[in-house]
Order: structure tokens, then C-alpha cells, then sequence
């Protein structure tokens, strides 16, 4: 087995959006084959974030490294490395399931064979077939859901970047989702997944990240045995915006 | 192909592929080129009911300032056929190109061009070209109607192909302020209004100094179609297509400057 290697590595990230301060010197490191949660309340940060980290927003200060590169110089690193399912998975209404893919293939640099190999391969996966023709315009908001996560997954990114990916979906789906990030994080895919569901971090993640008023306020792994640990440290920070987060490192 | 020409080709690309699937672009397309075949009949009538006359004057005006300039533009002619594909450009090209941008805005995908690590030169330039494509073709089948009866008559191809260039800068242009618009803002209705504000006021912007005798002001300058005009003539001047090179310049720079601060502001 090979050793882990840092993929994503935040130094000090802030950026503020509408004039207030959305994250706020935040730093993070994900290895490859790893699963962070991004655990928080309602604007604590995490789309913004995440949104940092595919590459669609640039921080106002601090540095994002991926693979060792410098992120936010070279923007172009993103083609291929980052695959993003952004939160209520944003689709062109007008175009098929089958051209969406088509569409974030080329926009990822897969052409040719290469792509259509790729779609059949990710349809077949996450059992697409049957709406392959359908207009995005028309789906409901679990198959947006599944394509969102189709075309984040299409191009064998190194790390996936998912906003809220259980959004919407059925029981059945939710289970089916986390075979496919277990699948991925085996694979060597670095993965950081943002909800406001603990059930979601503790079911899917080896380490959670709790963000609160766009600051890191724990950073650490999930044991078995420490479900109601995160739970009560979430819920301190959430509701008190507790800095004293000692249960979890404690535990 | 290079990287960057691929990332504008597949941009191009999608952005074509919605163009085409889009009832708009299909009902404005069979809308205005039957309102142009209407044009071209009326025009082919009457130049062939003043047959007689014409052929009584020496170096008189033939098919080509009959038929096929006023089928491009009613800038020379006026009269009551007022809508030529000059025209009928100041109305469609807004509203082809009002989701450019601000739709990708209001449909949340905007985020997904940056984060593909796009520049946004790239995303803006793209969409052009698609929207200049789409555009190519609509003037392409609107030519084909003078040009239908080229065997049969003395055409000036220079004189239609000067008047062609003008055309297709004409639509170049207003395609790149329509971008532009699209650019600035969530609302695709309000981008569709400004760029035909914008169209009509470069189309019209000289009238005053006409109707004032000015001729040779900065108005006239900045009219399109004191430029449009020369080119309609038969006169192909570098002063003319530069100010539409400008202008096309200008606008997508502003596009782009707009799409990369977004980017930056969120």
C-alpha cells in the first residue's frame, strides 16, 4: 500500500464575500484516500470554502497548494485534478444527461474515445442508462443530484469536492452514495464533503472539520466509538460557539 | 490543438449545442428569414417592374443596388420596406446573446466554467464565437436569397461582398455589446434590453448631427452606421472596419473584465 500524500493543503485562507468575512484564516491539509467532513450550521462557511477549493472562488489572502502546486496561480491545475458537485447541483436545463457529461468531459480535457469511454463507465456506475436522453431541465432534484455527482467523478479527479451531496436523495440513494466515496476514497481519491448532517460525516468520513462563522474550530478523526462526542461538539460550537472543543481530542 | 484553444473550442462547443436547442434561436431564425424572403419578393418585384426604365439609363443601378444591398440594409434606401438583416439584426442579436452570461448567472453554472479552470478571456471569447457562428449562418441563408438569382443577372460581387463585410462586422459587433451586457448582469430580459439600447444609440446616434448638417463630427464617428454605410457603398476603408475592431474589442474586454472579477469578488 502507498504511503498517503498530501493532495490539498489550505495555509491561512480568508475570503470575504458581501462585504463581511465568509472564512477566516483557515487552514486544512487532505491526504489522498482521506474523507473530511465539513460539518456546520448554515453560513458557517462551507460553501465558501469548497467553492475556494474546486477553484470557482479565489481567497483573498492565504495560499491553496494542490498536488503540491500553487492553486490559486495556476487556476489551469483544476482541469483535471478537481472533480466538484456544487451545492443543488447547477445544471443546463436545455441539454441531455448524456451532453452534460459530454460537456464536463471537454471542459475537463477528455476527448474522443477517452470521454466515451468515461461516460459509459460513470452511466453505468451510477445508473444513469435510463435518463441518459433525459433533459436536465426535467429531472427531479435526486437524479440532479446523481448526474452532479456523474459529472464531478467523470474525469478521475484526484480530489472531489462534494457540497451537500446527499441533498435530496432517497435512503436507498444516500447508501449508494457513500459505496461511491468509500469506492473513491479506496481508490486513492482525496475527498471533502460539506454537510449540515452529522449522520452524513460520521457514515461516510475518517475525519471531520467543524467550521463555525468561517472559522476552523476542530479539526480531527472520527473514531467508532465517539459519535455522541462529535455530536455534543458540534452542538458547542454551533449553539456557543464554543473555542473550548476539548471532548473530541479529549476522546 | 492547444490547451487554451481547446478550453475555448469546448466552450464554443456547449455553447453552440444550447444555441441549437433553444426554441429561440429557432423561432427568431424562421421568423426573420421569412420576414426577409417577404423583403426579397417585394424588392425582385419592383426591380422587375422598373425593367423598362432602367434599362433606358446608361450606368443605371442594376440587381445587385436593387435587390441585393437593400435586402441587406435599408440604411441607402429607406422607404417603406424598412426591415433589412442590418435591421433585424439590431433586435435579434440581443436577444441571442442575453443568456450568454447572464443566464450561466441566474442558472447557478457560472461557478462551473471557473471551477473547469477556465480563464475567463477563454469563457468570454467562446461564447462569442458560438454566438458568432449561429450568427454567420442565419446572414449565410439570408445572402442566399440574392444570390439565388446570380446566374440570371449581372451581379457586383464586389460591391455585395463590401456590403457582406459590413454585415458580418455589423453582427460581430453587436454580437460582442451583447455579451458584454449579458456580462453585467443576473437578469437575461436585462441584458437584452441594454445591448438594444446600446445597438440602437451606435445605429443612431449620428441623426442629430445629420439633422443639424454636421457631417464629418465626432457623432458621425461614433455612429455604426455612418461605418456601415460607407462598406454598403461598395467602400472598403481600414478606418471603417477599425472602429468596428474597436468596438468589438472594447466590449469583450469588458466581458472578460467583468467575468474575471466575479471570480475574484464571488
Amino acid at each position: 500500500m502507498t504511503a498517503p500524500t498530501a493532495v490539498l493543503q489550505l495555509d491561512h485562507i480568508t475570503r470575504h464575500r458581501a462585504g463581511r468575512p465568509a472564512v477566516t484564516d483557515l487552514s486544512l491539509q487532505l491526504d489522498s484516500g482521506q474523507v473530511l467532513g465539513l460539518l456546520g450550521v448554515n453560513g458557517a462557511g462551507k460553501s465558501t470554502t469548497l467553492a475556494m477549493v474546486a477553484g470557482a472562488l479565489v481567497p483573498d489572502k492565504g495560499s491553496i497548494q494542490l498536488n503540491g502546486k500553487d492553486f490559486v496561480e495556476h487556476p489551469e491545475l483544476a482541469r483535471r485534478a478537481i472533480g466538484w458537485l456544487p451545492e443543488r447541483a447547477p445544471m443546463w436545463p436545455e441539454l441531455t444527461v448524456s451532453e452534460h457529461l459530454d460537456a464536463h468531459g471537454r471542459l475537463r480535457g477528455l476527448h474522443g474515445a477517452a470521454l466515451a469511454q468515461a461516460s459509459r463507465k460513470i452511466i453505468e456506475r451510477l445508473e444513469l442508462g435510463s435518463l441518459a436522453r433525459r433533459l436536465a431541465g426535467v429531472l427531479s432534484q435526486g437524479q440532479r443530484q446523481r448526474l452532479g455527482l456523474a459529472c464531478a467523478l467523470l474525469h478521475e479527479p484526484s480530489l472531489l469536492v462534494l457540497d451537500e451531496p446527499a441533498n435530496a436523495l432517497d435512503p436507498v440513494q444516500v447508501a449508494a452514495l457513500r459505496g461511491v466515496i468509500r469506492e473513491q476514497a479506496a481508490a486513492g481519491t482525496a475527498i471533502i464533503l460539506s454537510t449540515h448532517l452529522l449522520a452524513e460525516v460520521t457514515a461516510a468520513c475518517d475525519r471531520v472539520a467543524i467550521l463555525h462563522e468561517g472559522q476552523l474550530r476542530y479539526d480531527g478523526p472520527i473514531k467508532d466509538d465517539d459519535h455522541r462526542m462529535l455530536e455534543q461538539t458540534f452542538f458547542d460550537i454551533a449553539m456557543r460557539g464554543d473555542e473550548n472543543s476539548d471532548r473530541m481530542q479529549a476522546a | 490543438m492547444s490547451l487554451p484553444l481547446m478550453g475555448v473550442f469546448a466552450v464554443t462547443r456547449l455553447e453552440l449545442r444550447r444555441l441549437f436547442v433553444r426554441p429561440l434561436a429557432w423561432v427568431l431564425a424562421a421568423l426573420t428569414l421569412a420576414l426577409l424572403a417577404w423583403r426579397f419578393v417585394l424588392l425582385l418585384g419592383g426591380f422587375l417592374a422598373s425593367q423598362i426604365k432602367l434599362a433606358a439609363l446608361p450606368g443605371g443601378p442594376g440587381y445587385t443596388d436593387l435587390v441585393g444591398i437593400p435586402m441587406l440594409s435599408s440604411i441607402l434606401t429607406g422607404g417603406i420596406l424598412p426591415f433589412g438583416v442590418a435591421e433585424l439584426a439590431l433586435v435579434i442579436v440581443p436577444l441571442l446573446a442575453m443568456s450568454t452570461l447572464a443566464g450561466e448567472r441566474s442558472n447557478g453554472t457560472l461557478p462551473l466554467w471557473f471551477a473547469a479552470g477556465l480563464p475567463a478571456s477563454h469563457i468570454v471569447l467562446g461564447k462569442y464565437f458560438a454566438l458568432m457562428l449561429w450568427l454567420l449562418m442565419w446572414l449565410a441563408l439570408a445572402l442566399l436569397m440574392p444570390l439565388s438569382l446570380a446566374h440570371g443577372v449581372t451581379l457586383d460581387w464586389g460591391k455585395l461582398a463590401s456590403a457582406s463585410l459590413g454585415l458580418l462586422l455589423m453582427l460581430a459587433t453587436l454580437a460582442a455589446i451583447g455579451v458584454a451586457c449579458s456580462a453585467f448582469t443576473t437578469l437575461p430580459a436585462m441584458a437584452a434590453a441594454t445591448s438594444l439600447t446600446l445597438g440602437l444609440a451606435l445605429a443612431g446616434v449620428n441623426l442629430g448631427a445629420q439633422m443639424a448638417g454636421v457631417g464629418n463630427g465626432f457623432f458621425n464617428w461614433l455612429s455604426m452606421s455612418d461605418h456601415l454605410e460607407s462598406l454598403l457603398r461598395g467602400l472598403v476603408s481600414s478606418a471603417d472596419v477599425l472602429w468596428f475592431v474597436l468596438v468589438i474589442a472594447v466590449a469583450l474586454a469588458l466581458a472578460t473584465q467583468r467575468l474575471a472579477s466575479e471570480r475574484e469578488r464571488g
